[in-house]
């Protein structure tokens, strides 16, 4: 994948997070688009790239909220590092692969930046870990799999097919 | 112990990117919080600022779509609640003009009536009959005048169970003996026709000439033959031309029958002083009676006497003169 089309969806995907995912909320969960062009960065592209555009989408979404001005940028850069490590290992043309993946990139930046977010009160940490965080990473996750089988209708070179990788 | 740094970083550069951008986030999560609002600005800005306001409007634009539809539904109900209203407040005035008619007529004339809904009108281009819903058993006989608030209407020609026919002033056989208001000159106002389908207009026959009749005079019942108590308005003198030896007086009725909704039957001369608790409880019932569906019930004593003046009422006698 070129960096052109992958920027414009970093963009795409840190405008959706702030208009949106609020809007397609599901019992207080929502879908973390950043997350998923950060799985799909570290799918298709690999390397340092998942980990600088998680640290901007990051960057991005935290000037929203200054007082935590840096974490989601740690967070998402961390996800974007670790889901490229592990997809280095792992059967990336599986739908159920890129699903695990997917749901498991939105728990673990779920973790990181409440657990900071939530610092002094770990008990409303863990009940919306259970709550949210559970019900986002599955909603994040079937929202992959929808992307996987518009990718594969429209035969994206990449998502669908390992050997292109 | 730089170079070996160097080298490790050369060597894991994604470690490395990690490093850098961790320092990085942790080094804003460190600053002063005015400092963070001054980064927030300088990123936000130019990033999310656009989108933002792109967002807000297109949001603001859903919202008022949604409450303009939210809008439109309110005024569509608004609209049937005022037509629903209007036609109360319609029904509430005639109810109102036909009680102080009613209180007036009472007081003044102190006649028996019994109050009546127009059910039908048969006849053609020339109103030949009213239909009301009172009938025999309300007492209702043929010959009983019919009136209204603005005048007279006609007469019962024909009571049958639960309905009666009037026969109105507009019908061909109609005559009533009339007196002008002013300057009691007495007549006989009849229809006059073209054809049996077409009404010309109702003329004030056997008027003497050089009578004292001019436009304008009012035109009243005068009570001769008996049919209809006297002073009840009939019309209006529209025309009074001097003829060799009978005048040609046009009136125009002072009822107009296409509209009328709800007439009074006069049954009788009432005997005795009424009471005020009679009249409250006939104009209860009146009302009531108007009012469909009005599961309202009166009191037994609402009356301060017994529930008989009907009863006491002396029916009018149909007369020669009047037809």
């Amino acid at each position: 994948m070129r960096m052109g089309p992958y920027i414009a969806t970093c963009v795409l995907a840190v405008v959706l997070d702030a208009t949106l995912a609020p809007e397609i909320e599901i019992l207080g969960a929502r879908p973390d688009f950043a997350v998923l062009v950060i799985v799909y960065g570290a799918l298709l592209m690999g390397g340092r790239t998942p980990i600088i555009s998680g640290f901007l989408m990051g960057l991005v979404a935290d000037s929203e909220l200054p007082e935590y001005l840096g974490l989601n940028a740690l967070a998402l850069a961390i996800t974007g590092y670790l889901a490229s490590k592990l997809l280095d290992h792992l059967v990336k043309a599986n739908i159920f692969v890129q699903c695990t993946v997917i749901a498991g990139a939105t728990l673990l930046h779920d973790a990181i930046y409440y657990v900071v977010y939530y610092r002094n009160h770990l008990d409303l940490f863990g009940r919306f870990f259970v709550h949210q965080a559970l019900l986002g990473a599955v909603y994040t996750a079937m929202l992959g799999a929808v992307i996987y089988a518009v990718a594969r209708a429209a035969n994206w070179r990449g998502v669908t097919s390992a050997s292109h990788w | 112990m730089v170079s070996l740094l160097a080298r490790f970083l050369r060597e894991n550069r994604e470690l490395s990117t990690l490093i850098i951008c961790a320092l990085i986030s942790l080094t804003l999560l460190a600053l002063p919080p005015a400092v963070k609002n001054a980064v927030s600005f300088i990123v936000s800005t130019p990033t999310l600022g656009p989108v933002k306001r792109v967002t807000s409007g297109a949001t603001e634009l859903l919202r008022v779509r949604r409450e303009n539809t939210a809008l439109r539904r309110l005024t569509i109900e608004l609209m049937e609640e005022r037509s629903g209203l209007l036609a109360c407040r319609h029904e509430n005035d005639r109810l109102r003009e036909l009680t102080s008619f009613l209180i007036a007529f009472e007081e003044e004339e102190r006649f028996e009536m019994i109050p009546a809904s127009v059910i039908g009108m048969p006849g053609g281009r020339v109103l030949e009959g009213i239909e009301i819903d009172r009938g025999l058993e309300h007492g209702i006989t043929a010959g009983m005048p019919v009136i209204v608030s603005e005048g007279l209407v006609g007469k019962i020609s024909t009571a049958f169970p639960g309905r009666s026919l009037i026969e109105p002033l507009t019908s061909a056989s109609s005559a009533v003996a009339v007196t002008v208001e002013r300057s009691r000159v007495r007549g006989i106002v009849r229809p006059r026709y073209r054809s049996a389908a077409e009404l010309l207009s109702w003329e004030m026959d056997y008027v003497p000439a050089r009578s004292d009749i001019q436009a304008g005079d009012r035109v009243v019942t005068s009570g001769l033959g008996g049919v209809y108590p006297p002073g009840l308005v009939v019309g209006e003198v529209t025309l009074a031309s001097e003829g060799p030896l009978t005048m040609t007086v046009a009136v125009k009725l002072a009822v107009e029958f296409a509209t009328t909704e709800q007439v009074f039957i006069v049954t009788g001369r009432a005997d005795r002083e009424p009471g005020r608790g009679d009249r409250l409880e006939e104009l209860a019932r009146t009302l009531l009676r108007n009012t469909p569906g009005d599961e309202l019930e009166l009191p037994g004593n609402l009356s301060g006497d017994e529930p008989d003046s009907l009863g006491e009422s002396t029916a009018l006698d149909p007369g020669e003169a009047e037809r």
